[in-house]
């Protein structure tokens, strides 16, 4: 079991009202280095507690463009997720998530959200991984019915958006078996 | 003429930028709207730098001419002193310049206000109506300009409240659409027809960049939601569309882009 260290990041701190991409664009810069500032399995949880407005231009200027290096490797096995007290203040996120064929886990109060670009296929299999909090993809193919290969490549999807997290737990032939683990309860 | 409106400018724009007329008559003018009253200023803006000023004979209705007065056009040889209160007070947002990205948080705050203070929107219009603007304002520094060639893009806004509804317009006399798109590869050469069908129905924007683009169809698509009235005008071409339907129209060229949106109060408050 991974030890996660969690940091907040407060978009309320930029102004309540937000804005401009050359608004975004300086927020960004905050988050990155909060993000470089954490241990390669760290988490970064984006509040958006205290914000009255979020345009999707500057949603995309913020999230968007993180993510995307994010989902390259760029910042290791870090991990984003976002934090809303009412889910309409992410509609913008979404859409530019949409967009940018990313997705991102979405916390409310009482529950989590998959927003962005997503299927059912992949909210079901992360639902079961964030139920299950640490499982393989041979335990999810058999309780979601799928065959093997189905499972894992859906399981690479949601690995590659950093939704969940995988170690290797050794080898089977020449495939890698991997562990899998909800983000949300490290 | 009695309507200087969304559904008349067109007319006045073909009389001075097609005809040349050097003269124009709105004395019997009796309701002009935002959209309008931004064309008009941007008409008189360019002849004025032409150096060929157009003579205006203003309206005669004094609640027409108070309104102007108040909303920032310069009502020439007007019998009106300046606005009084009571109409600064029913005036929702005079003209405002919209000039850089740094500023535009102030103007949105400005509009939040003035709207704020007169109604009590619901949270979710309040925060959508914010939204638009903020996308729609920084289209001017964004867009209006990104070929750097024009000397004074003139980026403006407005709004009005009516009975029934509440009018936004932006506007800007810049390289229209047609001309920004030009600068992305694979989309140069477009008429300004062309350009609004990508622009609305492709969701492009100049900027190679899978997350730019697609705001005005997200706010088109907002305001079809509403029952709203939308319209958006780039050189020769203006989408149109109201609760009954819409389509891309041929209008006479004028530079920039202008759009306006009337949105039912119903659906705000």
């Amino acid at each position: 079991m991974v030890i996660m260290q969690i940091e907040q990041f407060r978009i309320a701190q930029f102004g309540p009202r937000l804005g401009t991409r050359m608004e975004g664009e300086q927020a960004r810069e905050q988050l990155i280095a909060l993000l470089r500032s954490l241990p390669d399995t760290g988490q970064v949880r984006i509040s958006l507690e205290g914000i009255d407005v979020l345009s999707t231009s500057f949603a995309d200027e913020l999230i968007g463009k993180t993510l995307h290096p994010l989902t390259i490797g760029e910042f290791g096995e870090r991990t984003m997720i976002l934090e809303t007290p009412a889910l309409d203040l992410a509609d913008g996120i979404d859409a530019k998530l949409t967009q940018r064929q990313l997705a991102m886990l979405c916390l409310t109060k009482d529950s989590w959200h998959l927003i962005g670009a997503q299927t059912s296929a992949m909210t079901e299999t992360l639902g079961l991984i964030i139920e299950k909090g640490t499982t393989t993809a041979k335990e999810l193919a058999g309780e979601l019915g799928l065959q093997m290969n189905a499972c894992v490549n859906r399981v690479a999807r949601l690995a590659k958006l950093h939704l969940i997290r995988r170690e290797q737990i050794g080898m089977s032939g020449p495939q890698a078996i991997y562990s899998l683990h909800s983000i949300l309860t490290d | 003429m009695d309507q200087l409106t969304i559904e008349t400018i067109d007319q006045i724009i073909e009389w001075i930028m097609v005809a040349k007329l050097d003269r124009l008559d709105l004395k019997s003018v009796r309701f002009a709207d935002p959209y309008a009253l931004l064309l008009l200023h941007l008409l008189i803006l360019n002849r004025e730098e032409l150096g060929n000023p157009i003579d205006i004979s203003w309206p005669q209705t004094p609640k027409v001419n108070r309104w102007m007065n108040a909303m920032g056009i310069a009502v020439n040889g007007s019998s009106m002193d300046a606005p009084s209160l009571r109409d600064l007070e029913s005036t929702l947002q005079p003209i405002t310049r919209i000039e850089n990205e740094s500023g535009i948080g102030s103007v949105v705050d400005g509009f939040h206000h003035r709207l704020a203070d007169r109604y009590p929107l619901t949270e979710s219009s309040r925060r959508a109506l914010i939204a638009v603007m903020i996308e729609l304002f920084q289209n001017i520094p964004h867009h209006s300009d990104a070929t750097g060639t024009v000397a004074d893009p003139h980026g403006i806004a407005a709004m009005q409240d009516y009975e029934d509804s509440i009018f936004l317009a932006v506007a800007d006399k810049g390289i229209g659409l047609s001309a920004s798109l030009g600068l992305r590869d694979g989309y140069g050469g477009l008429s300004d027809a062309g350009a609004l069908d990508v622009v609305f129905h492709q969701g492009v924007s100049r900027f190679d960049d899978p997350g730019r683009g697609g705001e005005l169809q997200r706010i088109a698509d907002l305001v079809r939601s509403w029952d709203g009235v939308f319209a958006l005008r780039t050189g020769r071409a203006l989408y149109y569309f109201d609760s009954r339907g819409g389509d891309v129209y041929d209008v006479p060229a004028f530079p920039g882009v202008q759009l306006g949106l009337r949105l039912p109060r119903r659906v705000l408050i």
